[in-house]
């Protein structure tokens, strides 16, 4: 793991290892909150915060953490963050604060957080858990970002607030209801699958021609 | 047991580290939510009392706060709207309603300033239908009298948001007791409750 590029790392989590599309870790806060692209920025930008600060520490305090404490000291350290985004958010950015509402409390349980915390900040350099955490959360924020556009565009007929079509636009309600996250989600999982499915196809095709392999059913 | 204590003791020192941090962003932060929270009610204040120029506050003797609404800039008259803050016990917290009712004691409208109910369910008490101004369930409270204000489970005329009876109940709830509260402090005009 430690002989990957820098940029390779940062690069991993916004496609590779997307925590979304190739991970699969925090769906119920993209599954609620996407119902509007500034729901989904917030909500994206919100937990890449708490997801950097987060690594931040873990990374630091790798050295003295205990093994056998280590989950409640990562998430005393998660909770502590999300409590600050939660009063600068009340403080600041109040409109954000009341479409978030009880979201921003969950971040706390969010997969990505804790599991990044424990398979990549306790065991990687500072520099490096910066880095993972900001192309994580990146893909993350994208992902919550697109989810949103098209949820609020289908379902509502706006985005950012904004009518995009005439009176005569008759909106596909369930897209703003949770089915229609669901729906698009798998969508977008399917598209990707299919992308990569081909991918590997034509990497054998031509595996194949060179006669690097010979087997004529391969799996 | 060595074990024990060395492992509390860290652990101890990471929560003080948290506590420290989070009382001081909570010292920066604290003033702004305050003044929002003013905003806040203000801006209710003007939509629940849409017929008031003037908006005073009084207090109660148990330090309890409500609001009168003057038809004209000139507070000596009587004034001819009311206006308070009704909290109920929801499902998953306190929920805060600004409540507007003119003098024969009939609400003039709603609205929720703070809850935390569940996604989906309780937090559809804020919800606004597409291409509506205002949340669907908070428009149905205006118009009616504290009698007829219970939710359809119990007889009354709210219809309540499915799956979500508790925070439907507290919100009716906390308005007509919040109603009666109020007409000890205030005199609604005698012509109403025919409610047979």
């Amino acid at each position: 793991m430690e002989n990957k590029g820098l940029f390779e790392e940062f690069i991993k989590g916004i496609y590779k290892e997307n925590p979304i599309t190739a991970i699969f870790l925090g769906l119920c806060p993209t599954l609620a909150v996407t119902t509007s692209l500034i729901n989904g920025l917030g909500m994206g930008l919100a937990a890449a915060f708490v997801l950097l600060f987060s690594n931040i520490i873990v990374s630091s305090v790798k050295g003295i953490v205990p093994r056998k404490i280590r989950i409640p000291i990562y998430i005393v350290i998660i909770a502590t963050f999300v409590t600050i985004v939660e009063l600068i958010m009340a403080g600041f950015i109040p409109s954000l604060f009341r479409a978030l509402g009880i979201y921003v409390p969950l971040i706390v349980v969010n997969c990505i957080i804790l599991g990044r915390a424990e398979a990549f900040a306790s065991k990687n350099s500072l520099g490096r858990s910066i880095i993972d955490a900001l192309g994580m959360g990146i893909g993350f924020t994208i992902v919550l970002v697109f989810l949103g556009s098209v949820r609020e565009i289908i379902g509502d007929g706006k985005l950012l607030g904004y009518y995009l079509f005439g009176p005569e636009f008759e909106p596909v309600l369930l897209m703003i209801l949770p089915p229609g996250a669901f729906i698009l989600i798998g969508l977008i999982l399917g598209t990707i699958n299919w992308i990569e499915i081909r991918k590997n196809q034509k990497i054998f095709l031509k595996f194949k021609e060179k006669k690097l392999i010979t087997t004529e059913n391969p799996k | 047991m060595k074990d024990i204590i060395k492992l509390s003791l860290i652990l101890g020192i990471f929560c003080t580290a948290a506590a420290f941090s989070l009382a001081g962003v909570n010292k920066i932060t604290r003033p702004r939510i305050e003044m929002e929270r003013k905003r806040v009610i203000k801006e209710a204040l003007e939509h629940v009392l849409p017929g008031a120029k003037i908006i005073t506050e009084n207090k109660t003797i148990d330090e309890k706060t409500y609001y009168l609404g003057y038809a004209a800039e000139d507070t000596t008259q009587r004034p001819n709207e009311f206006a308070f803050i009704a909290y109920g016990q929801g499902y998953s917290s306190r929920i805060q309603t600004m409540v507007g009712v003119n003098n024969k004691g009939i609400i003039e409208s709603i609205e929720i300033l703070f809850q935390q109910e569940t996604p989906g369910l309780g937090a559809k008490s804020t919800e606004i239908r597409p291409r509506e101004e205002k949340p669907w369930f908070q428009k149905q409270f205006a118009g009616k009298f504290a009698a007829d204000i219970k939710v359809d489970k119990d007889n009354g005329e709210i219809v309540s948001i499915t799956g979500a009876t508790i925070t439907s109940r507290a919100v009716a709830n906390s308005i007509q007791e919040g109603i009666e509260w109020l007409s000890d402090y205030v005199k609604f005009e005698k012509e109403k409750t025919i409610t047979e």
